[in-house]
């Protein structure tokens, strides 16, 4: 069918064209698609008509379908599905699509359903569904957690997928995918149709895998049903806006280059310097990674510019939602001069009047960058203005490294997850509170998710055996109860306590559990998450809202502490301090610290030139064909400073795995710390690296059984075995009316690690754990591309007298874990001797 | 490495052993505490799959100190069974039958929620508060300890679970459970594995004792 020639295509451009819009060809292209009952991906930025390239799509093939009573039918069930990953964007959307409708005099209705919907809207929604519904991951689920919830499908002819590139590579977009393989197969063995399926993504690294993704269980049924030539291209259309955003990034540069850089400390400082800034544009967005910091610059701003007091606000995950709203309605109407926030404001609606963004900090990846610089110069044709400013000297290389980055649109990919077992187990039990499931049925629909295409029917069955027995054996004793098998097969939760505390968990968004920060003597300062305290002793000194506390104890989920007179203090590392570099970015830093050696014009590299003839001075700076490695003596003991360049999260295995190698050479027993640049090994004794043994120490053979052996005795999987014990059900954080027993029923995640491991080190969750720290936390596919870029590098080591520009940022802010080959019993006599010597 | 520790206090000597007990050597009793029976069962019963066998090793463990130190009596300073009960409670029976000889004291605490006619049924004298023996007195948590038995006797008790946090040059740190002493009063390790620990700091006049795999180490 020509989209030009049909009814709904006229009916729809007239009305566009009343409102002076003329559709984008990508709209065009989309809508033709539709027609045709294509799925596919929508590839274009926020606020350039994405909605529209699918949503009239929808209402087109409606109007083509009805082009006498198209705008008199009424309960025509649901026809279109929504699913967005962001509750605020919800009713901007369904706002937006109504006032189409409402101009067509069509009779559709837009239901939105999240967390926030009210319980008769549920019910209403029940009884009949909207034509559209807006919905996120996790209420889709629920809506699978219905009893009859397949009739809801019936009729169902398009399901897109908002923000795609958001849901991918996490387990949001399991989920998603998950529900999807449900949905279509429901729609074909129970109604013989089949919908369209669309993504809707920003620009990634890995487009056409993000398309093959999503479509995966579409394409199953499609392969199933067609001929073999016909599945054999690649499957799904691709639509691409050509959109091109014009972007200026500039550093600012501090007026004196300090030549042992530390994170955190220059930032502030820099605050005179972008007060210019904030006064020369209408509203400007001040992204800082930690929240900690936020606050000190929200108060630094304040002391240097008494008279914003009432045009600047903060903005973060811990302030309280009232506020937080508060903020976002005055950045619409432009009441603000600036707004000082972190990750909390990178997505969502867009707030027209934002002109200018300042970055405090590293933003750790090409992509995040563009992203936040993306959120100002949002009018038509309008340029994103971004401003980087470094919190110690050594970022500006980073900036150096961004606007190569961006010149060359170099964008980071997005990898799928593979086998969330802590995913599925969430989901199976979700469908056993519906309507139950039988296995071998839903064991095909689940390896038609590109997640699960690899699951092998053993572990399937493993998962059921611990959501039907809990693992083990069956004994007299025992009375594990979750999901029971019906005399017919059929799976289900009859339980109705379990099927309500299931209900109540569905979700994959693991927050950490934030504890109230309170002085002894009374007065509330703020939240901190349990994952930082938890590294606490009383009597240990840390800074919260720019404030020095001294930690006295934990008490009924709240941190009683008083000021801190102590000089040294450790900073929260939020969310930002924990995010890694990303490859695209780890490689193009190296780059530039490579041009540093050559004649070039690039300001940021001009500027540190001290602190690089420092360095060079005391050992070197590492050119892209070199591995840079420091042996420096202190009274704190002996290091070994590593600077490989691929951010924390790798140096954080690489230190183990080299931690654990030269602990085969002589018992040693190391502290590690790491950032993005590099990482340390601390010993009591002489470190034996030499030119000797260094090449064989970075090889990459046995990577695999090292890595098993060092991680196993770190703390990596116990940090990754929380969230999927709470997404796989084994956390339960109690609900109302339940006090007493439910008291009884937590546990905190590192004794659930503590006791499997022990007991059932087998368990699919446990294995999960590893698996996960493998390939997501130590990326091991980046792991060993590294060792490979090492064996042909060449390797120097340096001894320097003194701390080095490069080593001290890890000298300060450092991270440790334990790592011993000495039989623990000894380890500890050693350590004893030690303090009493 | 030692596998226990003797602890001498007044006419009375102690031995701590790695499977967190104490062995009162005078009187043939084993003091123990915080055993949480049963918590495996209740989560599992609630649909979470902790693993089964925690429950079986601990009976095993409390099998082994009984064949090695072939004491008298049981001393439970609190928190045996951790909730309402269920069906663990009965392999509980069905080991206490196997050793029906031996007197079981609980002191009762904060956990034990299981009626009265359980206990007697199990044989269990129950004790709520304090409880002494000659110059020796038990309570599940210390601030319940009675002011006037402090004075003369030495307490021991439970609840809280301590461990030790073990530090080394380069800012190594390991935790391990602990048998906690100071001058008055001991606070024992839970003896249950699937059970949380809660660290402590030994001031100078305190002393703990870790247990670390097979052995307990005096700091």
């Amino acid at each position: 069918m020509q989209l030009h020639t049909t009814t709904g295509y006229k009916i729809i451009t007239q009305l566009l064209a009343q409102n002076q819009y003329r559709p984008f060809d990508f709209q065009e292209q989309a809508w033709q698609h539709i027609i045709n009952c294509k799925s596919g991906l929508v590839n274009a930025p926020t606020g350039c008509g994405k909605t529209y390239s699918i949503f009239l799509g929808a209402l087109i093939q409606f109007i083509n379908n009805n082009p006498n009573n198209y705008a008199a039918l009424k309960t025509n069930g649901l026809q279109l599905l929504w699913i967005t990953p962001l509750r605020a964007l919800a009713k901007d959307i369904g706002r937006a699509m109504e006032d189409v409708i409402n101009k067509l005099g069509m009779q559709w209705r837009v239901g939105i359903r999240n967390g926030d919907t009210s319980m008769s809207d549920r019910e209403k929604q029940k009884r009949q569904m909207p034509e559209v519904l807006i919905i996120t991951p996790e209420s889709l689920h629920l809506l699978l957690a219905q009893k009859d919830n397949t009739k809801i499908f019936n009729a169902l002819k398009i399901i897109a997928v908002d923000e795609w590139h958001e849901l991918m590579g996490g387990k949001r977009g399991v989920q998603v995918e998950l529900a999807l393989s449900r949905i279509v197969n429901v729609q074909k063995t129970l109604f013989n149709t089949l919908c369209s399926l669309w993504g809707i993504s920003a620009t990634i690294g890995n487009l056409d895998e993000a398309k093959e993704v999503l479509l995966q269980p579409m394409q199953k049924l499609h392969v199933a049903s067609e001929s073999a030539a016909a599945s054999a291209k690649v499957f799904g259309e691709t639509v691409r806006a050509s959109v091109k955003k014009q972007i200026e990034i500039h550093s600012i540069f501090p007026d004196e280059i300090e030549k042992y850089p530390w994170a955190g400390h220059l930032g502030i400082k820099l605050v005179d310097k972008i007060l210019p800034i904030i006064n020369q544009s209408k509203t400007t967005l001040v992204f800082i990674n930690t929240r900690g910091m936020t606050e000190m610059w929200y108060q630094a701003l304040l002391a240097a510019a008494p008279e914003l007091a009432g045009a600047i606000a903060l903005h973060h995950g811990s302030i309280e939602q009232e506020l937080r709203l508060w903020v976002e309605e005055n950045l619409h109407t432009g009441k603000l001069k600036a707004v000082v926030c972190t990750a909390s404001l990178d997505l969502g609606v867009d707030f027209r009047p934002v002109e200018t963004v300042i970055q405090v900090g590293s933003p750790k990846g090409v992509a995040r960058f563009l992203q936040r610089a993306g959120r100002s110069g949002h009018s038509p044709n309008a340029v994103s203005r971004i401003y980087f400013l470094p919190t110690h000297s050594l970022e500006l290389v980073e900036a150096a490294a961004l606007k190569k980055a961006v010149e060359e649109n170099f964008i980071e990919s997005k990898p799928p997850l593979l086998l969330c077992y802590d995913v599925l187990i969430q989901y199976l039990c979700t469908l056993a509170v519906g309507d139950g499931f039988y296995p071998e049925r839903i064991f095909n629909e689940v390896k038609n998710t590109f997640c699960f295409n690899d699951i092998t029917k053993d572990d399937f069955l493993e998962i059921i055996k611990h959501i039907t027995v809990g693992g083990t054996a069956l004994s007299q004793y025992d009375e594990y109860k979750k999901v029971e098998i019906m005399p017919d097969g059929l799976h289900k939760i009859n339980n109705r306590r379990i099927a309500m505390r299931h209900r109540m968990h569905i979700g994959t968004i693991v927050s950490d559990a934030m504890l109230k920060v309170k002085f002894m003597s009374g007065g509330y300062i703020g939240v901190i998450e349990e994952y930082f305290i938890s590294r606490l002793e009383p009597g240990d000194s840390f800074t919260i809202a720019g404030r020095n506390l001294e930690l006295l104890m934990i008490k009924d989920m709240t941190v009683l502490v008083k000021l801190s007179t102590a000089k040294k203090s450790v900073i929260p590392s939020w969310q930002g301090g924990r995010m890694s570099f990303t490859n695209n970015m780890a490689a193009k830093l190296r780059q530039a610290l490579d041009t540093s050696h050559k004649k070039n014009n690039i300001a940021e590299l001009q500027v540190l030139q001290p602190l690089f003839a420092l360095q060079n001075t005391l050992s070197r700076v590492p050119k892209q064909d070199e591995l840079l490695i420091e042996h420096i003596a202190t009274r704190d003991g002996y290091h070994l400073f590593v600077y490989t360049f691929e951010g924390r999260l790798v140096h954080e295995a690489m230190a183990a795995i080299l931690a654990y190698r030269i602990s085969r050479i002589v018992p040693i027993t190391f502290s590690f710390a790491m950032n993005d640049y590099g990482f340390e090994l601390l010993s009591d004794q002489p470190i034996p690296v030499d030119d000797s043994n260094v090449y064989e120490l970075f090889s990459e053979e046995n990577l695999f059984e090292d890595i098993q052996k060092s991680v196993n005795s770190t703390e990596m999987a116990k940090r990754k075995f929380r969230d999927i014990a709470v997404i796989g059900g084994l956390i339960f954080q109690g609900m109302p009316g339940e006090k007493q027993k439910a008291r009884h029923l937590q546990s905190s995640a590192s004794l659930l690690f503590k006791v499997f491991n022990e007991y059932e080190p087998n368990n699919i969750l446990l294995k999960q754990a590893y698996a996960e720290v493998f390939e997501q936390q130590m990326e091991e596919t980046r792991l060993r591309d590294m060792l490979r870029r090492i064996q042909k590098s060449k390797i120097i080591i340096t001894v320097p007298e003194r701390l080095t520009p490069f080593c001290f940022p890890l000298k300060v802010d450092s991270i440790r874990e334990n790592m011993s080959s000495e039989r623990l019993e000894d380890r500890v006599k050693r350590m004893q001797e030690q303090l009493t010597k | 490495m030692p596998s226990f520790i003797q602890h001498t206090i007044g006419n009375n000597s102690f031995i701590l052993h790695y499977n967190r007990i104490v062995f009162w050597e005078q009187q043939k009793v084993l003091i123990l505490s915080d055993l949480h029976l049963g918590k495996t069962g209740h989560f599992r019963k609630s649909g979470i799959a902790i693993p089964n066998a925690v429950m079986k090793e601990d009976m095993q463990r409390l099998v082994d100190a009984i064949q090695f130190f072939k004491p008298v009596q049981l001393v439970i300073v609190g928190d045996m069974f951790h909730s309402v009960a269920n069906k663990e409670h009965e392999l509980f029976l069905k080991w206490r039958n196997d050793f029906s000889n031996i007197k079981i004291l609980l002191i009762k605490g904060n956990h034990d929620i299981v009626p009265h006619e359980w206990y007697r049924n199990a044989a269990i004298d129950v004790v709520e508060g304090n409880w002494r023996l000659n110059d020796v007195a038990f309570v599940h948590q210390m601030e319940d300890a009675d002011e006037a038995l402090l004075q003369s006797c030495f307490y021991f008790s439970g609840h809280i679970h301590p461990a030790v946090s073990i530090k080394g040059l380069g800012k190594q740190s390991l935790r391990f459970p602990c048998f906690f002493f100071t001058k008055n009063f001991a606070v024992l390790p839970a003896f249950g594995k699937f059970t949380g620990t809660y660290l402590m700091e030994p001031a100078k006049n305190e002393k703990a004792f870790a247990v670390v795999n097979n052995s307990v180490i005096a700091f």
